[in-house]
Order: structure tokens, then sequence, then C-alpha cells
């Protein structure tokens, strides 16, 4: 309770210095909980974070914020259920609320492939232990009243996969809760410091450049997203990443009416109301591969018509921001985690296309015991950088597509 | 005029708003406050502001201080309880203490605490409500111009005229009634321009749209422009307007000042008294105190006194301590004396109203000398006139303002973040102008930062000693202002697709399905039952032992022609085409470069020049413009015409089909003559039609296209033809058990968006020694390499048939999944196309299903379930 009557930097500023043990490329959420676990559970500490924007400006601030460990195949499930365990557990880890509303996440399907799309899902999950299941109108009407479900709608909802655990959090408590604990623990954030390139040498990273300056690390990790590829790039690695935007917008505050996040892959759209009361729609990625934060008005009027679909009794509410994103698109929608194969001291965690933000905790942990013990855990193992040379794709682009 | 208040009768003018008419009949609360319900009055006037948001006619968060009133509407206040005047939420502020900036962040620091309180909270937050009513039209158009000019004052008029003047065709969008601008309500500030708007109405190459709002500017100068009720039937029409040129004339708005309690009902913004007294002819009070120096403020003293308000002497921005009063507003504290009054003036901070520039990726520089953030480096599209530019504005008041942290001092109206508030959150490390707003949420909320961000940013230069520019501005992001979902997805049209032999399936009883847009029978209800799976035995029987029929209209058709369609199709496909004999038709796969399976059908040879291809019933379109993109550039002479809709076609399969069909053609139907995978060019019924001898359901069967409009005789006539065999039509259900049988993958369903040929069971189908083809990279490796998994047949144990997408399991573990399950009359058991693990993917090898959360034992087939070596489909 202290805390609410005193104000105390979060976040203190540093010099950059000229050695680091780790440098993480990219302050948001992945590269915050990367240096967090490598600190508190590794006890590397002289760490540093640069960031060239201030601190969440990018993806990590930009999603829909939308966790769920409903995945498809037996990699990816594992994985983002370590996330969404971390993220119950987060706020009384960090003693800072991240506002994680567990109100439950349901995947609509409106034809008989959509119904058996999401039976894989749903079977493949509870084998797994997670919480997911099939339900039909009945129980869909009963949970979401809101929701037009009636027979007659043109994009009739025969059943949905239901995953309780899914929810929502404030995605800047996050980064500003792993911030605050981070600097805790010692690790250096430096925000507005952009990487503007690297010298190698032997098969290592020997130089960042920065614009405050170069420095030298004995690990350099790319936790960036919407650059993941210009900045492995700088290392000299090539990744076979496609960057698209992906768009969103939020609506004027309601009173609460919608109290689970709704998704419909059909319709490529997801909407939940936040505690404000502010609806959050979200669209495909924009069918192009772009750099632009510019949003365009065919997606949103996509957005729109699909949120009218599902809650028709919405056309009067007002749109008041749209907004959009980068997102790094691998072959497989999986990412790509792990120490590039020809530069031994860099590592990356990129790649997560539209669903990186519930995967943060995860990837952060694991990819914090990689580089601290030299050994990658058993569930990082299926998204090595190399499975590309090797053939060996994971199989979760067809769930992931747009299931947010 | 008459419309009603939360029950009450309130009566209006002629050019009344909603919010003039009610402050006519004496109501001063128009809402509560965001997060301490507070009281709030009328503030901006100019529907920038989120003080007068109401529910009308259903809808909720209605500004409605720029909503003409109208006959009968049905005017509701929202977020108070239970009245405006008394709020029991009000007593939050009692709290406030407990309340700081991001309090949430710092309370319930658990998730279990959080699960309980969220609730509460959440209860307490939002706006309106949500109406039951789901009606509302809505259109759409669009239009094209050489120059578009928004802002309909004297130099936005100007503008248009000049533009016109040289030639160009203008469209002038003005988001007020009457054109004019400022002018309309600031009349000391100089003539109104009617001469100009005359000019304007009157020049054949502009046309107005007055009352339209322009709520962003996207790439290419596309704007959206709003139109409230362009028509009787119409809520709102968006138009789509876009323009070789744009001229921003946009103006300025009024943001308030900082001082202890300026959001007490009656602090109100000058401009908002002006548009009360010049456009609706209402006084804003009995006596009022004005905040204010220079010309504005003597001007907007003047109108006060004009409309017989009762004034102070002029109060300096720097001289004031605070307002007073509990509800409204009963005093203002200047210079150690107290003014008392009904109603606090404001004469505000002047910003140009620059969005739509910033939008085009103009920056906004700050200019000291006029206290205002002005446009700046504007794309060559574009252009800015009048007061947007910063011209002839004057600082109302030193910017960055030298702020005291006070708890009632409010920068957003929207939220109830006051100065208190950002002086906190700046001391705990927010100290960027993005990050001050996402943890404050301060220009996040309805008033979209228009009343809040000057402040803000003068507050954060204030207190990190860094300039006005250098803090700078948050990105502007459209729409600005909002617009409604309805307006954004326009008439909601939902078109529906019929064969040209719908009416025939209505005729017999078809149960629809739904493909896409596409009707299709599902299964045909008979005399004797509408049972489904009774009714899909029976045609499953047909199909088998007689002969049945089914439409197959909404398959895709091209036709492709040129001397070079051999070579595209070569291209595209993964199999070869250039060398398929005229008459011959063959199953063609399509990858993306990955190698992954994106559609199938048949390719014939009509003639040398010209193919027919048939595509899946949803990949027309795609199948279309891929063709149409790899044939682009390349000077090959192709021609691809999309047939589909010209074009009926039905599937005649079983062991009677040839006895059916040899009544109505002249054609030898012999084996031999008309062998598996022909295709022929004759008359059926006497109707020119293609017949292609293929068998998707395994049995000796045609495949016939005729024109549309010769469906209905075609159909029937096969019918009558078959009727002495048994022949009974059948529906997409029995067509799917019947290709399962066969072990007839289909693409989508079978095939997810990683399969690859070779893992389908699909190799003959790669032409691995083409030269080139799409997909070739990846599927030059040997079949058998690198896979993970395969499509397998299974005969499932015991009764019950797994549901599609079941998992299929090894030990326990998730190991596949069904794609496809039904119970087979053929081998008496349930049936199953699924994808297992290579090693598993040996004839006779055992797999478990999970069936209803039970594990079931499966066989695993890797032959087809009926006629494994297709001597049925080729008799």
């Amino acid at each position: 309770m202290d805390e609410l009557f005193q104000s105390r930097r979060m976040w203190r500023r540093h010099e950059l210095k000229p050695h680091y043990d780790v440098a993480i490329v990219g302050a948001g959420v992945h590269g915050l909980a990367t240096a967090y676990y490598l600190a508190k559970e590794h006890g590397v500490r002289k760490v540093a974070l640069l960031e060239k924007g201030y601190l969440g400006c990018g993806s990590s601030g930009r999603n829909t914020a939308i966790l769920r460990s409903n995945y498809r195949t037996v990699e990816g499930i594992p994985f983002y259920e370590l996330s969404l365990k971390l993220y119950e557990q987060m706020s009384a880890e960090l003693g800072w609320n991240v506002l994680f509303s567990q109100c439950g996440h349901l995947t609509l399907a409106h034809n008989d492939s959509g119904v058996a799309g999401l039976r894989v899902r749903a079977e493949n999950n509870q084998l797994l232990g997670v919480d997911s299941r099939i339900i039909y109108p009945a129980e869909i009407r009963r949970l979401v009243p809101a929701l037009d479900v009636s027979s007659g709608a043109h994009w009739p909802i025969l059943a949905a996969l239901y995953h309780p655990p899914g929810g929502i959090i404030r995605h800047d408590a996050v980064v500003w809760g792993y911030a605050r604990a981070c600097d805790a623990l010692g690790v250096e954030i430096h925000p507005f410091t952009e990487v503007t390139g690297m010298e190698t040498a032997r098969g290592r990273v020997e130089r960042v450049r920065t614009t405050r300056g170069d420095l030298a690390a004995g690990a350099v990790v790319n936790c960036t997203a919407g650059w993941a590829s210009t900045v492995s790039q700088m290392a000299g690695v090539p990744l076979p990443i496609v960057t698209h935007p992906l768009q969103a917008c939020v609506t004027e505050p309601l009173k609460p009416f919608l109290h689970h996040v709704i998704v419909s892959a059909t319709l490529h759209v997801y909407v939940n109301q936040t505690d404000k009361g502010e609806l959050v729609i979200g669209a495909e990625i924009d069918p192009y591969q772009s750099y632009s934060f510019r949003g365009t008005l065919p997606t949103l009027e996509q957005m729109a018509t699909y949120t009218l679909e599902l809650f028709p009794q919405l056309h009067g509410l007002r749109v008041l921001r749209q907004w959009a994103g980068v997102c790094d698109i691998t072959p497989d929608f999986a990412p790509i985690i792990g120490r590039a194969e020809d530069v031994v001291n860099f590592y990356m965690d990129v790649g997560w296309g539209t669903y990186g933000f519930k995967a943060a905790p995860g990837s952060g942990k694991l990819l914090a015991a990689l580089i601290a013990t030299g050994r990658a855990p058993e569930l990082l193992e299926p998204f090595a950088p190399g499975r590309f040379r090797q053939g060996r794709l994971v199989g979760e682009k067809a769930a992931a597509a747009v299931s947010h | 005029m008459r419309f009603e208040f939360n029950g009450t009768p309130v009566e209006a003018r002629p050019g009344d708003t909603v919010a003039s008419a009610l402050y006519r009949a004496g109501q001063r609360v128009f809402s509560r406050s965001f997060k301490y319900h507070r009281p709030r009055g009328l503030l901006c006037g100019a529907g920038k502001c989120p003080n007068c948001l109401m529910q009308v006619d259903g809808v909720p968060n209605v500004r409605v201080c720029v909503t003409p009133a109208r006959d009968g509407l049905v005017v509701r206040h929202q977020h108070a309880y239970p009245s405006l005047d008394f709020d029991w939420l009000s007593l939050a502020q009692r709290f406030d203490a407990f309340l700081p900036v991001g309090w949430y962040y710092k309370t319930f620091r658990s998730h279990a605490l959080w699960r309980a309180a969220e609730p509460f909270i959440r209860r307490a937050a939002g706006l309106g409500v949500v109406p039951a009513d789901p009606a509302g039209e809505y259109e759409h158009a669009f239009r094209q111009a050489d120059v578009a000019v928004i802002g309909g004052g004297p130099s936005g008029l100007e503008a248009a005229l000049a533009h016109a003047g040289a030639g160009s065709e203008v469209v002038l969008v003005d988001d007020q009634p009457e054109l004019g601008g400022h002018r309309r309500y600031r009349k000391r500030a100089g003539p109104e321009p009617t001469d100009l708007i005359a000019r304007v109405r009157s020049h054949p190459a502009i046309s107005v749209l007055a009352g339209a709002y322009c709520f962003g500017l996207y790439e290419g100068n596309l704007l959206g422009v709003v139109q409230p009720a362009p028509h009787a039937r119409c809520r709102e029409r968006l138009l789509h307007l876009r323009a070789a040129h744009v001229v921003v004339a946009t103006g300025v708005y009024e943001a308030p000042l900082l001082f202890p309690n300026n959001d007490l009902v009656g602090v109100m913004l000058s401009t908002a008294a002006q548009r009360l007294i010049h456009l609706h002819g209402l006084p804003p009070g009995k006596r009022a105190a004005v905040i204010g120096r220079g010309v504005r403020a003597e001007e907007v003293l003047a109108d006060l006194r004009s409309a017989g308000v009762e004034t102070h002497l002029l109060i300096a921005p720097e001289e004031v301590e605070r307002a007073e009063g509990a509800a409204s507003v009963s005093a203002l504290r200047a210079r150690g004396e107290r003014f008392p009054c009904d109603v606090v003036v404001v004469c505000g901070h002047l910003v140009p109203d620059a969005g739509l520039l910033s939008q085009a990726g103009a920056r906004l520089d700050w200019n000291a000398q006029v206290g205002a953030f002005c446009p700046a480096g504007l794309p060559p599209t574009m252009s800015a006139a009048g007061e947007v530019t910063g011209a002839g504005l004057s600082a109302a008041a030193p910017l960055p303002a030298p702020v005291a942290p006070h708890k009632r001092a409010f920068v957003c109206v929207c939220t109830d973040a006051t100065t208190q508030d950002l002086c906190d959150a700046l001391g705990e490390g927010f100290d960027h102008m993005e990050t001050l707003k996402r943890y404050t949420t301060t220009t996040m909320g309805p008033c979209q930062g228009r009343m809040c961000q000057l402040n803000a940013i003068a507050v954060c230069a204030r207190q990190t000693g860094r300039g006005m520019q250098e803090t700078g501005v948050t990105t502007s992001r459209p729409p600005n202002p909002g617009v409604t979902l309805g307006a954004l997805a326009g008439p909601r049209h939902h078109p529906i697709r019929r064969t040209p032999l719908h009416h025939q399936h209505a005729d017999r009883g078809a149960v629809w399905l739904d493909m896409g847009e596409w009707k299709r029978p599902r299964y045909y209800r008979t005399a004797a039952s509408s049972d489904e799976t009774t009714c899909v035995r029976a045609e499953y029987a047909a199909v088998r032992q007689r002969v049945g029929l089914i439409d197959v209209s909404t398959l895709g058709k091209l036709e492709v022609r040129g001397r070079d369609a051999g070579r595209l199709l070569d291209k595209v496909y993964t199999h070869r085409f250039s060398d398929l004999a005229v008459g011959r038709a063959r199953y063609a796969t399509l990858c993306d470069d990955h190698g992954i399976l994106l559609d199938d059908g048949t390719i014939s040879r009509l003639a040398e020049d010209r193919y027919f291809l048939t595509t899946t019933t949803g990949n027309l379109d795609f199948v279309e413009q891929w063709l149409l993109w790899w044939l682009a550039g390349t000077g090959q002479h192709v021609h691809i015409a999309n047939v589909t809709g010209g074009l009926a076609a039905v599937n005649l399969a079983g062991p009677l089909a040839r006895d059916t069909l040899r009544k109505l053609t002249a054609l030898d139907l012999g084996s031999q003559a008309f062998s598996y995978m022909a295709c022929r060019q004759a008359e059926v019924a006497g109707i020119p039609a293609i017949l292609l001898r293929i068998g998707f359901v395994g049995e000796t069967g045609w495949e016939i296209h005729v024109p549309a409009e010769c469906g209905p005789d075609l159909w029937d006539a096969l019918l009558d033809a078959g009727r002495e065999f048994g022949i009974r039509p059948f529906g997409v259900e029995a067509q799917r058990l019947l290709r399962l049988e066969k072990k007839h993958v289909i693409i989508g369903v079978d095939t997810d968006a990683l399969t690859t040929p070779y893992e389908a069971g699909l190799n003959w189908v790669v032409r691995r020694e083409k030269e080139d083809f799409i997909g070739r990279h990846a599927l030059s490796g040997s079949p058998r390499s690198p896979r993970r998994e395969s499509l397998v047949g299974l005969v499932v144990e015991g009764e019950q048939t797994p549901e599609d997408g079941s998992a299929v399991m090894i030990n326990g573990r998730p190991a596949g999944r069904v794609t496809s399950a039904r119970f087979s009359p053929h081998v008496g058991a349930p049936i199953a196309l699924a994808w297992a693990p290579e090693a598993k993917a040996v004839e006779g090898a055992r797999v478990e299903v999970r069936i209803r959360g039970r594990a079931v034992t499966a066989r695993v087939t890797l032959e087809a379930f009926y006629d494994p070596e297709g001597a049925r489909l080729r008799a």
C-alpha cells in the first residue's frame, strides 16, 4: 500500500557502459522478460536493454493483449501454457497489478470445417491438460447473451472453442511491471538507444553500435519485433521472415456488456471489452508486406463490418482510434528462438507474428536459461533457428493465422 | 418542436441543438465525469469534449451539443446513478487519496485479489449502455475530385474559389450546418463571408458538403467523410473522397486552461459562450467572470455584455487562483479577490486542428509566439490555409503553464486526470509524452486529446525542464473525430449464390448446406423419411448399386486458351499439361512456393489451344487471380475466362450411369471409346455439353457441363432417363461418404496450411523433372524424406464414429488428427482419413482415436476402402 502514496522512479537512467554480460536489443516484453529471468534466476545482472524508442513503443504496446494457451500443436500448447501460468502469478511476483482479466476466450466456428478445426485444438488441449472444450449455441448464448446466435444470422454460430483461462491483460502494465522489477535487480534499461550496427569476427558479435555509443557483450540477444530480420542481418544472420502490418481499433467506452474475448477466424475479427468499457477490435494481418504504422480505411471498415456481424446492436458506437503494428511472420507461423547457427554469442527470440505478447514470460524464462546455461530447454527445441534448413516446420500455421 | 429528456418534454426552436434546447430549459449539468462522477456542464459547445455525452434514441455517447434537435427524439443521461443532479458514485471523490494515478496497478497485487475486485471496477466504468435496437441504415459512396477543401470558413471558401477558378473540380467539406466557419459565432472577429459563401454556392465546379465531417486522411489522399442523415432512410453515409490535392482549412479549436476546479459546471470555453449567444440567442448566464487577455478576450466580453450578461473586469489567466462552487461555479478567486458569478468564460488556448495534416506525415512544430504547434513539412499533395497554419493566432496564456500539482485542476476531462496525477506520473519516470499518455490515460478518452493534449505537453515540459518542441505531441491517428461502426461497415449485404438447378433441388425437398455464399443440397428429404442418416444412406446406395445424380455447378470453371496455355499451366500446376492429349483430362494440384497444397481440380484439353479447368468451390477467385498473377508480364499468349456462372454441371455416377446417359446422347460411351479420364464435347438431350469421364465418388461416371440456362432441362432429362434404373439425386453428405470410401482427399478439409502433396499421398501429381513450376524447389527432395506425418486411412473398432477433428493418439499422447470420418456401409465400420506419424503409416498398424474422451483402437490402411484397384471407376 505504501507505494500508493509515494512516487519513485520505476526505472533509473544510466550512462551506457562499454561492456555488459548480456546486451538485449529491444526492451519490449520479450526483452524485458529475458532480462528479468537472467537477473532473477541466473544471477546475470550486468544486462543492458537497448530500446530505440520509449518503453513499450513497439508491438508490446500495440497488440490487443489477449492471452490464451489453447493452441493446436504438441509443441505450441505447453509453451503457451507455461506463459499463461507465469502471467497468472505475475501480479504477485512483481508486486504490481498487471490487470490480468481471466475472463475466458471463445473462438467461434461458422461452418462444419471450422468446427472440425476447433475440435483438433480442443482434443490436443485436453490431452495436454489445458482447460478447453467445444461448446454449442445454447451454452454460448448463456455465456455471451450479447452475441447474435440466432440461426438466421448470415454467419451462424455452430460451436465455439471455450477456453476459460484465456483473457486479456493490460499490456503496458506488463512492460512497466517487468521494467520496474528489472531495475530493482540491477538491469540497465536504455530507452532511446537505437542499435545501428554490429561488428562480427570469428563467428562472434564483437561490438554493438548504438546511437549513444558502442558496447561489447558476452551475449547479444535480438528480442525485436517488426525489424527482427534487419537486426539479425547486422550480425550476419539471415532470417526467413516477412513483415506485415496488423491493425486494430478501439471504441468509446460502454457500460460492460461483453465479458469474454470473442474470436472468429472466419470473419477475421476478435473483440473484447476492457475494464474501462472500450471495445478493442483486431483484424487479420494486412495482405501485403510493409513496415507502415499508418492505419488504412478498408481494414477499419472490415473490422467494423465483421464486428457488426457478431454484434449488430453496436452500429451506433464510435471508433476512437485505429493503429497498426508490424508483425514478423515465419514460414510456419511459429517463432524462432535460440542461438544463431553460425554466430556463437548471438541469440534470437523473434518471428512472433501476431502472437508474441501471450508467450513472452515463457520464452523469456526459457531463453534466459539457454543463455545462462548454454543448454536449450526441451520446450525450446522445436523453435530452433536451424529448423528451416532441416525442413522441420512446426504445424501451428493452421491454427495461428487469426486466432488471437 | 419538442423532444423528451429523461421523460420530461423539452421545447426546441429551429436551429437548436439538443444541448441548446436543454440549456434554454435550465439544464446545466449534462454529464458526470468518468472516474469521480463530478457534475459536468457544457464546455466546448462544438462536439469536441466529453461533457455532453448522452444516450439519444438509444445510441450511446452522442454529443448533444452538435446534435440538431428534432421532434420526438428520446434523450437520456448516461453514467450517473440515479440522476445527473445526484450521483452516488460521486462519493469516489472523497476517496481520491486512495485513487492516485495508476492506483489500480499498485493495489490488488495478486491475481486472486484482482479477480475479486475487477467486476466491481468494471461495473463502475463505461459510459453509455448498449442499445437493444439492431436497426440502422448506413450507406457508402465514392467520389473523386481534383481538390478537396476541408473547412468552410473564410480561408476554406477562398481556397475553394481559387482552385475552382484555376479549372479544378472542387469538393468543399464543412462540419457545420452552415458555411462561414468561426465567423458565424465570432461576430466581432470580422464580417460574415456572405459574399464568398454565395460565390462558392453558385460556382459550377464546387460541390459543397455541409454538415459533413472528415475523420481521416489515408494513404493516397483518401479522405473518409461522414454525412449524417443524407436522406430519411439513412442514418449516416460514409463518402470515400479521393482528391489529387487536399487543402486543410480546419481552423482552430479552443482548449481549456489549467486552474483548480476548472471543470465545475458553469466554467465554459469562450467559443461555447459565443455559440450560445450568436447561434442560439441564449445568454450563457447572469453574471460572468471572463478569463483571458487581449483582443479576443475583449471580443468575448463585448459579446457577453450585449447579450445582457453582467460581467466583471477581465481576469488574466495567470491571475486565476481557483473556481469555487459545490456542483456549479459560484465564484472565481483571482488576484486575492472573490468574483461571484454563475458562469466563468475561459478564453482558452487556440489549437490548430491539424490532425489530418499530421496523419498525412506533416510535422507539428512548436511556435512560442502563437503558443501553438503548427504544421510544417506538408506532403506535396496537400496544403493548409487559414488559422490551422497558426496564422493570426496569439498565445492565450503562457506555455508551458506554471503548474502547481493540484488534485482538482483537471488536465483530462475525459478520465479525470489532474495536474497532480501528471506530476506524480512524471516523478515515477513516465517522462515521455507517449508513456505519460498511457500511464495517466490522458488524451485517450472520447475527446481524443483535443481538450487535454496541449496542457499535458505543457505540464510535461515544465516538470522535465524540456521545451515544448522537445516534449512534442503524441501521434495523431484516425478516425478523428470518431466514426460509428455502422458508417464504417456501410450497407451490410449478404449475397447468396444459387446454382442454376436450385429450384429443382427445392422441389425435391433439399435440405440446404451453406458453402461460402453458395447453397448446396446437403441431402434430400423423401416422402418416406426426413431423417438425415436414412436419406443419406439411401442416396449412397443408389450411387453404389444403381445410378445417382449430383449438382456440381458450384465447382469453379475456367477456360484457359491461347498458344501458350499449356506453358502457363505447366508453370502453375505441379503436373505437366502441355503434353496432355486433346480429349484427355488430368487431375491437377496447385502448390505455393513452400510446396503446400492450395487447390485441386481437373484440367481437360478440349482443343490444341483450349483447356477447361475446374477448381474447388471456395478457391475459384484465388485460382483465377493466381493464374493471372503468374501470367502477368510473361508476354505469353493466354486468355483466362471465368465461366463458372455460365455453366451448370452435374455428375452422373453409378454402375447404371452409362445406360442412363446412352439414352440421351449419340456419343459412344463404351469403356474403350470414352475411357476413364477422357473428355468429349457432344450433345446430351439436345444440349451442347462438355463431358468428363471422371469419378470423385468411385463409380463409372460423367461430369457434364452445359450452358447454365439449359441446366434444369439436362437435370430433368437425366432423371427421366434414369427412372427405369432407379436413379436418385444425391447431396453433399452422400458425396462426402462416397469419396471417403475412395480415400479421395478434399483440399482444405483433409489438408491444412502445411500439407504437401507428398504428405497427402499424392506423389504422382508432382512432376519433379519439369524445368520449373511453383513449389518445385520445396518439392525437389525425395517424396519420402522430411515427412513428419502422413494422411492414412483408419478403420475404427466399435460402433462409434469419431467426429471430424478427433485426436489420434499413441500411448495417450496426441499424435495426429482425424480429418474426415463417417460410418462406411461398405466396410461395415466407421472409417476415417487421419494424419498419423510417419512410423504408423504402415498397413495394419494400430493407433488410438479419441472419441468423446475415450480411446478407441483403429487400424491403419493405406489403400482405398472401396475398390482399391479402381476397377469400377474404369468400367
